[in-house]
């Protein structure tokens, strides 16, 4: 059974106040209202710095139960929300790879999902593990991604992104945390370009995630009841005030405390929130809980994945 | 988990009547009259991040905070049901 053994997480040091984006963002004062105000976004995290290289590198450093196990890494898997994020004939991936004695494995990264691209390494991570033949083979699950253009750096009226990575390492027999279930539901009429509008969009985004958080639930022999705690997607506040209303299901259970100072990390926000539950004390041996994600772009997904701790 | 139920400022709500319907004419460029009953989003075309706008503004009018961890947009889908949601659940600043 798909198990993540340790994740590790990097968020740059550096904040930066919602009001100093306004004037590169072309946000408008009552749009930075909004944000603080309902979306609950205070600021984010960059690193202007530091390059998508040096953010996978430090995530992938930072996970110490790695260290000496490199030559057991089969596969190795970039979640990704941008398709193109560096000139060619470029690639960090296999660079950082390289450098940290993974480059026998098999590198690729998706992208397809979007912000949900990390959930769908995971899950890819855990069928490729089941059907190799080396019984103790690992995977491990990257994300990372710089802010480097306005469509990276805000979705209007939304959110906006900061920078950060995650790295996190998945076996096929590991005790925990195990991969009870997995929903996704991917909607093409939801295309950016050629899709519906974006009013029907927002419309059926609440009920499109809350479908697959309770298909999850329902295929792990659950009920909301259950779950101990929701890993969101860091997309804003309002929304999962609004989608708890719609499930029934206490706020004060989703881990939202990240998002005021870190804004939405892309496909890092599942893995950063872990961390923070971790971190808190507040997952206990044997609990159960979710990790919802949405993403939008060429298409949509919404994502629901149900773990045991 | 529906929203608790909350006692109702008559002087309020009629406030938050005019004050959303005003504001509903400027964010939607809308010249026709604004009733009660019309339904914001089927009806007028009002997108739920103008709807957030819209309460921004309407705290800003009234001067209140109003308490939307427990707002339903089920339940506030017409300009009536988002006034009666304002006066009950808005907390002077």
């Amino acid at each position: 059974m798909t198990a993540l053994d340790a994740v590790s997480v990097y968020t740059p040091e550096t904040s930066v106040p919602i009001e100093n984006l306004a004037g590169p963002l072309g946000l408008t004062d009552i749009q930075v209202r909004l944000f603080r105000r309902f979306h609950g976004l205070n600021e984010v995290r960059l690193d202007r710095d530091r390059s998508l290289h040096d953010l996978l590198r430090t995530a992938v450093s930072g996970l110490t139960a790695l260290r000496g196990k490199e030559n057991r890494v089969h596969y190795v898997i970039h979640g990704r929300a941008m398709p193109v994020v560096v000139p060619y004939p470029e690639n960090p991936l296999h660079d950082v790879c390289r450098e940290l004695g993974l480059g026998h494995a098999l590198t690729f990264t998706v992208t397809q999902q979007s912000c949900a691209s990390g959930l769908l390494a995971v899950e890819l991570a855990g069928r490729l593990l089941a059907e190799d033949p080396v019984r103790d083979a690992l995977a491990l699950v990257l994300t990372g991604e710089k802010t480097f253009t306005r469509d990276a750096q805000l979705l209007p009226g939304t959110s906006i992104f900061s920078e950060g990575a995650s790295a996190c390492l998945v076996s096929a027999t590991g005790r925990r945390d195990r991969l009870l279930a997995y929903a996704c539901d991917q909607r093409g009429e939801f295309d950016i370009e050629i899709g519906e509008s974006t009013e029907r969009f927002q419309r059926e985004y609440r009920p499109a995630l809350a479908s697959v958080i309770r298909r999850a639930t329902s295929e792990a022999g659950l009920t909301l009841d259950d779950i101990r705690l929701i890993l969101p997607h860091n997309v804003n506040v309002v929304t999962w005030q609004r989608l708890c209303l719609l499930l029934d299901y206490p706020v004060e259970r989703v881990v939202l405390s990240n998002v005021a100072t870190n804004g939405h990390v892309f496909c890092a926000d599942a893995f950063a929130n872990y961390r923070t539950a971790l971190e808190g004390g507040l997952l206990h041996e044997g609990d159960h809980y979710l990790v919802a994600a949405v993403g939008s772009g060429n298409g949509a997904t919404f994502s629901a994945m149900l773990f045991q701790h | 988990m529906a929203a608790p139920e909350a006692e109702i400022d008559v002087e309020l709500r009629e406030r938050a009547v005019d004050a959303i319907a005003a504001l509903l004419h400027r964010l939607l460029k809308r010249e026709e009259p604004i009733t009660e009953d019309m339904l914001m989003a089927e009806q007028l075309g009002l997108s739920s991040s103008l709807g957030l706008e819209l309460l921004l503004e309407v705290e800003e009018q009234l001067r209140i905070q109003i308490d939307v961890e427990t707002m339903d947009p089920e339940r506030t889908r017409t300009v009536g049901e988002l006034a009666t949601f304002v006066a009950g659940h808005g907390r002077p600043w």
